[in-house]
């Protein structure tokens, strides 16, 4: 993996008919990374994932992956060769058995990893003559990892990798994943709308609503650079506007003025001071706090 | 990919083997009762319209044994029969999974061409199987009722029957790539077939190119001439209708 950036998508648009999915979708996946893709329902992640694959076609704009142009049929399967997507329904031949699907998937990638795939089929209790559509959500998205992680590819794209799982099988289906990458070079995008599992697993993490991107940042910059400022003032707060940069939301409430900033707090508190408030708090904010922030603002 | 589509097409195909072996045994068992028969129906008058023409062109062809399995078995049972699993194993492709399957398989990294390539060669075998194995049972069976029937001709007609009707599982592949389910493909390509049927039949001077005149070997079975140019022409059909297959599946979004 030699490209910095696995996955970079420029002004990416995407319509069904009259349905916009993709607004100019901007998104940047560095190589080695673990890369959380955040957004509301039908805010264009799994239309997103389906472009980068060649299953679906842009309306306009630029995706690539590994330097490749996913738009290109003959380049789509090269991107496909080193790439592996787990959808959201675990979506699995169903008529197949346990052993036939994975004779299948195998046909296609010479660097199949026989080792990896016992060790699954051990961890994860996959029985070799049990038929797709008789398996539990949960065996079904076992045996869908199984697949993805086996074939030794270099981008393992996960739309809602836990979706409908017991927590103690999320929980088995991301340590598989984490350990797995722990122990090659793997690039993973996953899609989910459990923002728990996105800050125990992901290094990067963009935000996406209504086709846009809000947010795509190190999580540990997301972090570091967003806070909320509460400022008290004796009596009810004024209507005050900030010049300070990064400055995403500002709510009255009373003697309180909360202000949501993205780009750390100082340059806020010395504006917020020639206010001549009673008090002012810097306060850590949560994933969950950012994600609905991001996504109210761009209602 | 070759597995897949042998799993996904083969219990249309093995019904439809079965049924086309059945039906090629009972058409020659059929013979001495029809045999027996004949001198009643050639002392018949029929009137000089249309349908007397017809019964009296049946009554003369059928009056030997060649005659009668063409008649009976190649024009009627196998062409009808035949067809209508042409249309089953075109219906029903990659979209027609709907949402099972479709989408794993695409994420494979593996052509749409070659996905519906791979579908259109394993289903072309198994109708030139479904053509072959029933039409070498006439000639192996015949002895048993003290008739001869040449290998040859056999293997005309059944190379007639699967290079002619190429076109039908062809058109029901394009509307398998059209519609997501399997039975507006088959039911669109029933129609159109049914539709050709009544209007190769009522212009019956439609001669060698007609589509059922090419699949029947009807020139064959006449004029011992193979219908090159017929079977040219079903092939071209069915390869453009195989390329639009694969260029519309091209172009869609899953």
């Amino acid at each position: 993996m030699t490209d910095p950036l696995v996955v970079h998508t420029s002004e990416l648009r995407k319509a069904y008919g009259a349905v916009d999915a993709l607004r100019g979708l901007d998104l940047a996946v560095p190589a080695g990374s673990i890369f959380g893709f955040l957004g509301r329902n039908g805010a264009g992640k799994t239309t997103t994932l389906k472009v980068l694959l060649g299953m679906a076609r842009p309306t306009a704009g630029q995706a690539r992956v590994f330097g490749l142009d996913a738009t290109d049929a003959r380049a789509s399967v090269t991107i496909r060769q080193r790439a592996a997507f787990v959808t959201e329904d675990k979506d699995l031949i169903e008529y197949m058995t346990v052993d036939e699907i994975v004779a299948f998937t195998t046909s296609f990638f010479p660097h199949w990893d026989r080792d990896l795939e016992a060790r699954y089929r051990r961890r994860f209790d996959l029985r070799r003559d049990q038929r797709v559509r008789t398996l539990s959500r949960g065996a079904r998205s076992k045996l869908a990892l199984t697949l993805a992680l086996c074939r030794g590819a270099d981008l393992l794209l996960l739309d809602e990798p836990t979706s409908g799982l017991d927590p103690a099988a999320a929980d088995e289906v991301l340590q598989a994943i984490v350990s797995h990458v722990a122990a090659r070079p793997l690039t993973v995008l996953f899609s989910s709308h459990q923002l728990g599992e996105v800050d125990q697993i992901a290094d990067h993490v963009a935000i996406i609503d209504a086709g846009r991107t809000v947010i795509s940042r190190p999580l540990d910059d997301l972090r570091a650079g967003f806070c909320r400022i509460q400022i008290v003032f004796d009596g009810d707060a004024p209507a005050a506007t900030f010049h300070a940069p990064g400055v995403e939301r500002i709510r009255r409430n009373g003697r309180v003025l909360t202000l949501l900033a993205s780009a750390g707090a100082d340059a806020v508190i010395s504006e917020a001071r020639a206010l001549e408030p009673v008090s002012i708090d810097v306060l850590p904010v949560t994933l969950k706090e950012i994600f609905l922030d991001a996504v109210r603002t761009e209602d | 990919m070759w597995q897949k589509a042998w799993l996904e097409t083969r219990w249309r195909f093995l019904i439809g083997l079965a049924v086309l072996v059945m039906l090629a045994c009972g058409g020659v068992f059929e013979y001495p009762a029809t045999a027996r028969l004949l001198p009643a129906a050639r002392s018949m008058q029929p009137d000089g319209g249309l349908v007397g023409r017809a019964i009296r062109d049946a009554i003369a062809i059928q009056s030997d044994y060649r005659g009668f399995i063409w008649w009976q078995w190649v024009r009627q049972n196998f062409t009808q029969l035949w067809s209508l699993f042409a249309i089953l194993l075109g219906s029903g492709g990659l979209i027609g999974q709907g949402a099972s399957g479709a989408l794993f398989t695409l994420s494979m990294p593996v052509s749409r061409t070659k996905v519906i390539g791979v579908r259109a060669a394993v289903c072309f075998a198994e109708l030139l199987i479904l053509a072959l194995v029933p039409s070498m049972l006439i000639p192996v069976l015949s002895p048993a009722i003290g008739e001869s029937y040449p290998f040859r001709a056999a293997v005309v007609h059944a190379l007639c029957m699967s290079v002619g009707g190429a076109c039908i599982f062809s058109f029901a592949l394009l509307m398998s790539t059209t519609f997501t389910d399997l039975w507006r493909p088959a039911l669109v390509t029933c129609a159109i077939v049914i539709g050709l049927a009544l209007v190769e039949t009522a212009l019956r001077q439609s001669g060698p190119y007609g589509l059922f005149a090419v699949m029947s070997g009807e020139r064959y079975f006449r004029e011992a001439a193979v219908p090159w140019a017929g079977l040219l022409i079903s092939f071209g059909v069915a390869a453009s209708l195989l390329y639009g297959a694969a260029g519309n599946l091209s172009q869609q979004d899953f």
